[in-house]
Protein backbone atom coordinates (compact mmCIF):
# COMPACT_ATOMS: atom_id res chain seq x y z
CA UNK A 1 0.00 0.00 0.00
CA UNK A 2 2.48 2.44 -1.15
CA UNK A 3 2.60 5.94 -3.30
CA UNK A 4 4.27 6.04 -6.57
CA UNK A 5 5.18 9.10 -8.46
CA UNK A 6 3.62 7.39 -11.15
CA UNK A 7 2.41 3.96 -12.40
CA UNK A 8 5.34 4.43 -14.42
CA UNK A 9 7.07 4.36 -11.29
CA UNK A 10 5.17 1.56 -10.12
CA UNK A 11 5.89 -0.84 -12.39
CA UNK A 12 9.59 -0.24 -12.30
CA UNK A 13 9.90 -1.00 -8.48
CA UNK A 14 11.69 -4.31 -8.14
CA UNK A 15 9.09 -5.84 -5.91
CA UNK A 16 6.16 -4.62 -8.53
CA UNK A 17 3.63 -8.05 -8.17
CA UNK A 18 2.64 -8.65 -11.97
CA UNK A 19 -0.42 -9.74 -10.60
CA UNK A 20 -1.37 -6.26 -9.19
CA UNK A 21 -1.92 -4.18 -12.10
CA UNK A 22 -5.78 -3.87 -10.34
CA UNK A 23 -3.93 -2.71 -7.98
CA UNK A 24 -3.72 1.19 -9.23
CA UNK A 25 -5.76 3.46 -7.42
CA UNK A 26 -5.86 7.63 -8.09
CA UNK A 27 -4.86 9.76 -5.34
CA UNK A 28 -8.35 11.45 -5.41
CA UNK A 29 -10.09 8.42 -5.31
CA UNK A 30 -7.73 7.44 -1.88
CA UNK A 31 -8.24 9.44 -0.35
CA UNK A 32 -11.81 8.96 -0.54
CA UNK A 33 -11.14 5.02 0.28
CA UNK A 34 -9.40 6.47 3.80
CA UNK A 35 -11.72 8.95 4.52
CA UNK A 36 -15.33 7.48 4.62
CA UNK A 37 -17.47 8.36 7.45
CA UNK A 38 -15.57 6.28 9.96
CA UNK A 39 -12.90 7.43 9.76
CA UNK A 40 -13.50 10.55 10.76
CA UNK A 41 -15.00 9.30 13.97
CA UNK A 42 -11.01 7.90 14.90
CA UNK A 43 -10.82 10.14 17.84
CA UNK A 44 -14.54 9.86 19.20
CA UNK A 45 -14.56 8.06 22.50
CA UNK A 46 -16.66 4.78 21.62
CA UNK A 47 -15.01 4.39 18.11
CA UNK A 48 -13.35 0.68 18.61
CA UNK A 49 -16.62 0.15 19.90
CA UNK A 50 -19.34 2.04 17.57
CA UNK A 51 -17.42 3.23 14.55
CA UNK A 52 -14.65 0.32 13.51
CA UNK A 53 -17.01 -2.52 13.32
CA UNK A 54 -18.82 -0.48 10.07
CA UNK A 55 -15.48 -0.03 8.34
CA UNK A 56 -15.02 -3.10 6.38
CA UNK A 57 -18.78 -2.53 4.77
CA UNK A 58 -18.45 0.79 4.37
CA UNK A 59 -15.27 0.08 2.42
CA UNK A 60 -16.76 -2.67 0.17
CA UNK A 61 -19.10 0.00 -0.96
CA UNK A 62 -16.78 2.48 -1.54
CA UNK A 63 -14.51 0.34 -3.72
CA UNK A 64 -17.72 -0.95 -5.49
CA UNK A 65 -18.37 2.74 -6.16
CA UNK A 66 -15.45 3.23 -7.49
CA UNK A 67 -15.15 0.09 -9.90
CA UNK A 68 -13.02 -2.14 -8.00
CA UNK A 69 -15.44 -4.45 -6.75
CA UNK A 70 -13.08 -7.39 -7.52
CA UNK A 71 -11.71 -10.04 -4.96
CA UNK A 72 -7.87 -8.59 -4.80
CA UNK A 73 -9.53 -5.18 -3.30
CA UNK A 74 -12.75 -7.06 -1.61
CA UNK A 75 -10.35 -9.17 0.16
CA UNK A 76 -12.20 -11.83 -0.55
CA UNK A 77 -10.78 -15.33 -2.23
CA UNK A 78 -10.08 -15.51 -6.02
CA UNK A 79 -12.61 -17.18 -7.69
CA UNK B 1 -10.38 -8.07 34.87
CA UNK B 2 -14.05 -5.80 35.83
CA UNK B 3 -15.59 -3.50 32.62
CA UNK B 4 -13.18 -5.14 30.48
CA UNK B 5 -15.76 -4.35 27.39
CA UNK B 6 -16.10 -2.83 25.77
CA UNK B 7 -15.77 0.61 27.47
CA UNK B 8 -12.50 0.19 29.23
CA UNK B 9 -11.73 -0.93 25.23
CA UNK B 10 -13.09 2.25 23.73
CA UNK B 11 -10.95 4.47 26.66
CA UNK B 12 -7.57 2.55 25.91
CA UNK B 13 -8.08 2.85 22.33
CA UNK B 14 -8.15 6.55 22.84
CA UNK B 15 -5.30 6.55 25.22
CA UNK B 16 -3.27 4.74 22.49
CA UNK B 17 -4.17 7.12 19.80
CA UNK B 18 -4.11 10.10 21.93
CA UNK B 19 -0.30 9.22 23.06
CA UNK B 20 0.69 8.94 19.20
CA UNK B 21 -0.67 12.23 18.20
CA UNK B 22 0.77 14.00 21.69
CA UNK B 23 4.31 12.36 21.22
CA UNK B 24 4.61 10.33 17.79
CA UNK B 25 5.32 6.99 19.75
CA UNK B 26 2.35 4.78 21.12
CA UNK B 27 2.51 4.55 25.07
CA UNK B 28 3.72 1.63 26.69
CA UNK B 29 0.83 -1.37 28.53
CA UNK B 30 1.93 -0.12 32.06
CA UNK B 31 1.60 3.67 31.17
CA UNK B 32 -1.95 3.06 29.83
CA UNK B 33 -2.58 1.11 32.96
CA UNK B 34 -1.74 3.91 35.24
CA UNK B 35 -3.72 6.24 33.23
CA UNK B 36 -6.92 4.09 33.47
CA UNK B 37 -6.53 3.23 37.14
CA UNK B 38 -6.26 -0.65 36.33
CA UNK B 39 -3.57 -3.10 37.12
CA UNK B 40 0.22 -3.42 35.13
CA UNK B 41 -1.23 -6.90 34.01
CA UNK B 42 -4.65 -6.24 33.54
CA UNK B 43 -3.12 -3.27 31.32
CA UNK B 44 -1.14 -5.73 29.68
CA UNK B 45 -4.59 -8.05 28.74
CA UNK B 46 -6.54 -5.20 28.09
CA UNK B 47 -3.99 -4.08 25.24
CA UNK B 48 -3.87 -7.65 23.77
CA UNK B 49 -8.01 -7.26 23.61
CA UNK B 50 -7.71 -3.71 22.11
CA UNK B 51 -5.63 -4.77 19.46
CA UNK B 52 -7.46 -7.88 18.73
CA UNK B 53 -10.53 -5.88 18.34
CA UNK B 54 -8.23 -3.84 15.85
CA UNK B 55 -6.40 -6.22 14.10
CA UNK B 56 -5.50 -3.68 11.11
CA UNK B 57 -2.93 -2.73 14.08
CA UNK B 58 -0.12 -5.35 15.71
CA UNK B 59 1.94 -5.53 18.51
CA UNK B 60 5.65 -6.46 17.97
CA UNK B 61 6.32 -9.67 17.06
CA UNK B 62 6.51 -11.85 20.54
CA UNK B 63 6.36 -8.59 22.54
CA UNK B 64 3.36 -6.14 24.08
CA UNK B 65 5.06 -3.45 22.10
CA UNK B 66 2.56 -1.51 20.30
CA UNK B 67 4.31 -1.43 16.71
CA UNK B 68 1.32 -0.22 14.41
CA UNK B 69 -1.43 1.50 15.41
CA UNK B 70 -3.31 2.42 11.96
CA UNK B 71 -3.04 5.34 10.62
CA UNK B 72 0.10 5.98 12.72
CA UNK B 73 2.84 3.89 13.26
CA UNK B 74 5.36 3.25 16.43
CA UNK B 75 7.89 1.86 14.37
CA UNK B 76 9.22 3.86 11.79
CA UNK B 77 7.83 4.01 8.13
CA UNK B 78 9.56 5.64 4.78
CA UNK B 79 6.15 7.89 5.55
CA UNK B 80 6.91 10.98 6.96
CA UNK B 81 4.19 12.82 8.48
CA UNK B 82 4.54 16.77 9.57
CA UNK B 83 2.03 18.75 10.70
CA UNK B 84 2.44 22.41 12.79
CA UNK B 85 6.04 22.45 11.40
CA UNK B 86 6.56 19.51 13.31
CA UNK B 87 8.00 15.98 11.76
CA UNK B 88 7.07 13.71 14.60
CA UNK B 89 5.11 11.22 13.01
CA UNK B 90 5.28 8.25 10.60
CA UNK B 91 1.97 6.44 8.80
CA UNK B 92 1.72 2.56 8.88
CA UNK B 93 1.23 2.60 4.93
CA UNK B 94 1.02 4.92 1.82
CA UNK B 95 -2.75 3.94 2.10
CA UNK B 96 -3.37 5.20 6.08
CA UNK B 97 -1.33 8.21 5.52
CA UNK B 98 -4.02 9.64 3.20
CA UNK B 99 -6.09 9.10 6.70
CA UNK B 100 -3.79 10.76 9.25
CA UNK B 101 -5.60 13.80 8.55
CA UNK B 102 -8.47 12.76 10.67
CA UNK B 103 -6.08 13.31 13.39
CA UNK B 104 -5.88 16.69 13.14
CA UNK B 105 -9.07 18.56 12.51
CA UNK B 106 -8.53 22.11 10.91
CA UNK B 107 -4.61 21.15 10.55
CA UNK B 108 -2.58 20.82 7.35
CA UNK B 109 -0.80 17.72 7.31
CA UNK B 110 1.87 16.94 4.88
CA UNK B 111 3.40 13.37 3.67
CA UNK B 112 6.63 12.96 2.76
CA UNK B 113 8.00 9.55 1.18
CA UNK B 114 10.63 8.66 -1.20
CA UNK B 115 9.21 6.62 -4.37
CA UNK B 116 10.33 2.80 -3.80
CA UNK B 117 11.56 2.69 -7.47
CA UNK B 118 14.05 6.10 -7.86
CA UNK B 119 14.36 7.66 -4.99
CA UNK B 120 12.61 11.17 -5.41
CA UNK B 121 10.31 12.81 -2.88
CA UNK B 122 6.36 12.22 -2.85
CA UNK B 123 4.60 14.45 -1.31
CA UNK B 124 1.16 15.11 -0.35
CA UNK B 125 -0.50 17.67 1.94
CA UNK B 126 -4.01 17.56 3.09
CA UNK B 127 -6.78 18.92 4.96
CA UNK B 128 -9.68 18.22 6.75
CA UNK B 129 -9.66 15.00 4.11
CA UNK B 130 -9.11 17.43 0.98
CA UNK B 131 -5.73 17.60 -1.28
CA UNK B 132 -3.95 20.77 -0.82
CA UNK B 133 -0.87 20.02 -2.68
CA UNK B 134 0.74 17.15 -4.38
CA UNK B 135 4.12 16.78 -6.47
CA UNK B 136 4.29 15.64 -8.67
CA UNK B 137 1.01 15.81 -9.93
CA UNK B 138 1.14 12.35 -11.04
CA UNK B 139 0.85 10.58 -7.75
CA UNK B 140 -1.11 7.11 -6.95
CA UNK B 141 -1.32 4.82 -4.63
CA UNK B 142 -0.61 0.91 -5.47
CA UNK B 143 -1.51 -1.88 -3.70
CA UNK B 144 0.91 -4.74 -4.50
CA UNK B 145 -0.72 -8.10 -2.51
CA UNK B 146 -4.42 -7.12 -2.72
CA UNK B 147 -6.30 -7.41 0.64
CA UNK B 148 -7.32 -10.71 2.44
CA UNK B 149 -5.38 -13.47 3.99
CA UNK B 150 -5.64 -15.97 0.81
CA UNK B 151 -3.15 -13.67 -0.89
CA UNK B 152 -0.34 -14.33 1.50
CA UNK B 153 1.21 -11.21 1.71
CA UNK B 154 0.24 -8.26 4.34
CA UNK B 155 -1.84 -5.63 2.35
CA UNK B 156 0.34 -2.77 3.61
CA UNK B 157 3.46 -4.29 1.71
Amino acid sequence: MNLFRSEEHARRWTQFNPASEVGFISLPELAGFFGTETRRHMLDADYLSAWFPKRAAERREYVTRIGRAVPFWLGTPDA
Amino acid sequence: MADTQPQLMDRMFQRIMRGLIDTGRPPHYAELARALGIGVEDGRRLLHAVMAAYPIGWLHPETDYIASFPPLNGLPTQYRITVRGEQKWFAQCGFEATSVTWLFPGESVRIDAPCLDCGDPVTVEMRDGQIVWVDPPGVVGHLNYGFGPSRGRPPYL
